[in-house]
């Protein structure tokens, strides 16, 4: 075990370096000269000053190691314009991000853990087929469509909840907090029932057929008992997987979600970035979304491992 | 407890199993949604294809025409021909679908908008397809070092969120069908490496594969003539749910900003020029909209026919 972990955290590092340099190689690929692109009207001068203030004039690799060392230190960088600190973005923005991520992945699961091993137990029934059409159908529905009509239904039509997100943080105002988080909440959500109900369903399926389970009824061991208790405990470690590899999902939907209502999390301020070409703040957003998502799913891999005798017995063997 | 129905969203469950006992990795995100969409909505049927199947072929049909000869049908410009006095007014008999903030017809607009979005997409997917193919085709028969390198290289470029990775290349190389188009099939292109290794795995432990390397046949014709047309279904229903995914992720990058630039008509730049009058002339989001959620249903009802009619279980023996 412990042997496995140091070799999945060494892995998990070198990913992470790859993935900022990769970033940061993309940043330089871009046409034209960045300090033209900042100051477009400044003399010879002014940019060869700003040159050297943003490092532009060092080697590649000692801008990327700087660059490195700062984010290392926690330092993510400065907007060109306003001086801003990255890191004040990130500490509003992030947790409305995580916050609106944690709600979607609690409400999908919620949905669709139920709906998952009902429809398994009745495979082929006309339950099953309705749920499985439903989902199918849900699938196909891009979030940002789920985003839309929501704002032009519930918010511009009917003027049930607000279109504009305006988000108050949750301590401050629990039922504000709600009211704002709602439509973004329910878009988010909706696409990731129909991805875990699927998987658990077919998951189940198989699991269903398992000797394990013949045998628990034989014992006449309640059906309930048996589909929550025995039948659900190796799938949800499937389903644990998913989760954290779906958090890709989910940033991605975030992004698109905040953007269409307006919410102020790591979402919009990256687009916000990308329009305005601030390309350090950008490049330390993106960095910062590869290692949470890269972290979570080695948290999980970790995790995955400690709950499941059978993975921790089949490394240590080999 | 009943007897549960063939299950074709089991076999690419346990095709990432099988590669993730093997390569020490978890499948992507992506790849489970795959599962996902693929888990067992079309029955196995030996002979003809499903109604719907017939519906999804005939829908994409009519809009990859429409797509072709979009110069030569009787619309009006979707850039040009502007009428700002009507600015978006809704649903008439001379426009069907409205018009848009800028008095363009929305009808036109989304025909010209699948001659490009279409084409972003399919050009991102067949790209990720051959370079994906390659390289999952290649690590899955060379098992060794090869294999690990390039399953290391996957892993990296899957260690992006997709979106975030698509938004940073565009974002850093300029808003061009282009960049997008690179950018998605950057995207595309370890997914379809991670399901054709997983794939050619399981494959090239089969005997037919021994008796063809013992007969002297090399390791190129072995690769291409043995392994890939056993692959292929699978590779092939996997890049028709790519192309849904790669149609939504042109959509969210316009929506977010950076997508396309806003002077080429795609189905993302359609929606996102509509996102303002939602008050007011909601048809200008709902129209295009309508028509990317029967597009990407349409695909993934085909891919999970493609998978079905060709069994793609029998690639987990």
């Amino acid at each position: 075990m412990p042997r496995t972990f140091t070799l999945k955290f060494l892995r998990l590092v070198l990913v992470v370096l790859v993935v900022t340099f990769i970033t940061f190689g993309l940043t330089k690929l871009q046409p034209g000269d960045p300090v033209s692109k900042i100051i477009p009207f400044g003399t010879a001068q002014q940019k060869a000053e700003l040159r050297t203030d943003l490092g532009l004039d060092k080697p590649f690799i000692a801008q990327y190691g700087k660059w490195l060392g700062n984010f290392v230190q926690g330092d993510f960088g400065k907007y060109y314009d306003s001086k801003q600190s990255v890191n004040t973005v990130i500490k509003t923005s992030l947790p409305v991000s995580l916050e609106l991520m944690l709600y979607a992945q609690f409400f999908a699961l919620l949905i669709a853990i139920p709906l998952g091993v009902t429809t398994a137990y009745r495979a082929g029934s006309k339950y099953d087929r309705g749920a499985n059409a439903t989902m199918f159908a849900l699938l196909a529905l891009p979030n940002f469509v789920v985003a839309l009509l929501l704002a032009i239904y519930v918010g511009a039509k009917w003027q049930l909840l607000p279109t504009q997100s305006n988000v108050i943080p949750f301590p401050l105002n629990p039922l504000d907090n709600w009211t704002y988080m709602l439509m973004p909440v329910v878009a988010l959500t909706l696409g990731q029932i129909a991805v875990y109900m699927r998987l658990l369903r077919s998951d189940m399926i198989a699991t269903l057929q398992e000797d394990f389970i013949t045998t628990a009824k034989a014992k006449g061991i309640p059906t309930r008992r048996i589909l929550w208790r025995h039948a659900l405990r190796p799938s949800s470690l499937t389903l644990l997987t998913v989760a954290g590899l779906n958090v890709g999902a989910l940033i991605g939907g975030a992004i698109v979600v905040e953007n269409v209502f307006g919410v102020p999390g790591l979402g919009k301020r990256i687009t916000e970035a990308i329009l305005a070409k601030q390309y350090p703040a950008l490049q330390s957003y993106v960095a910062i979304i590869a290692i949470l998502y890269v972290t979570v799913n080695f948290a999980i891999d970790i995790l995955y491992s400690v709950l499941d005798p059978r993975i921790r017995n089949a490394r240590s063997v080999a | 407890m009943r007897d549960p129905l063939p299950d074709h969203g089991e076999e690419l469950i346990h095709l990432m199993h099988d590669s993730e006992a093997r390569s020490d990795v978890p499948a992507d995100s992506v790849t489970q949604q795959f599962a996902a969409v693929s888990a067992g909505t079309v029955k196995a049927k030996r002979k003809g294809l499903p109604l719907g199947a017939w519906i999804a072929i005939g829908w994409m049909a009519i809009l990859i025409l429409a797509a072709i000869l979009a110069p030569v049908l009787p619309i009006p410009d979707p850039i040009n021909d502007a009428n700002p006095l009507k600015a978006a007014q809704g649903p008439t008999l001379d426009h069907i679908f409205g018009l848009d903030g800028n008095g363009r017809d929305v009808f036109s607009r989304i025909i010209w908008g699948a001659r490009n979005s279409l084409f972003i997409a399919f050009a991102a997917v067949i790209t990720g397809f051959l370079i994906g193919g390659a390289l999952g085709l290649i690590s899955g028969y060379f098992k060794g070092r090869i294999g690990g390198v390039l399953g290391a290289i996957t892993d990296i470029l899957l260690a992006f969120p997709q979106l975030v990775l698509a938004l940073a290349v565009v974002s850093f190389l300029g808003r061009t069908v282009f960049n997008v188009t690179m950018a998605l099939a950057i995207v595309s292109i370890p997914i379809l490496a991670r399901i054709t290794r997983a794939s050619a795995l399981s494959w090239s432990e089969r005997d037919f594969v021994t008796a063809a390397r013992a007969q002297g046949a090399g390791h190129i014709r072995t690769m291409l003539r043995e392994i890939l047309p056993n692959v292929l279904p699978a590779m092939l229903s996997i890049a028709l749910l790519g192309i849904a995914v790669a149609i939504v992720a042109e959509a969210s990058l316009s929506l977010v900003g950076a997508g396309v630039k806003p002077d080429v008509t795609t189905w993302g730049n359609v929606i996102f020029s509509g996102q303002a009058y939602i008050r007011d002339a909601p048809s200008m989001v709902l129209f295009p909209s309508m028509v990317i959620f029967f597009t990407v249903y349409a695909l993934n009802y085909l891919g999970d026919v493609l998978r079905a009619t060709f069994d793609v279980r029998e690639s987990a023996l």
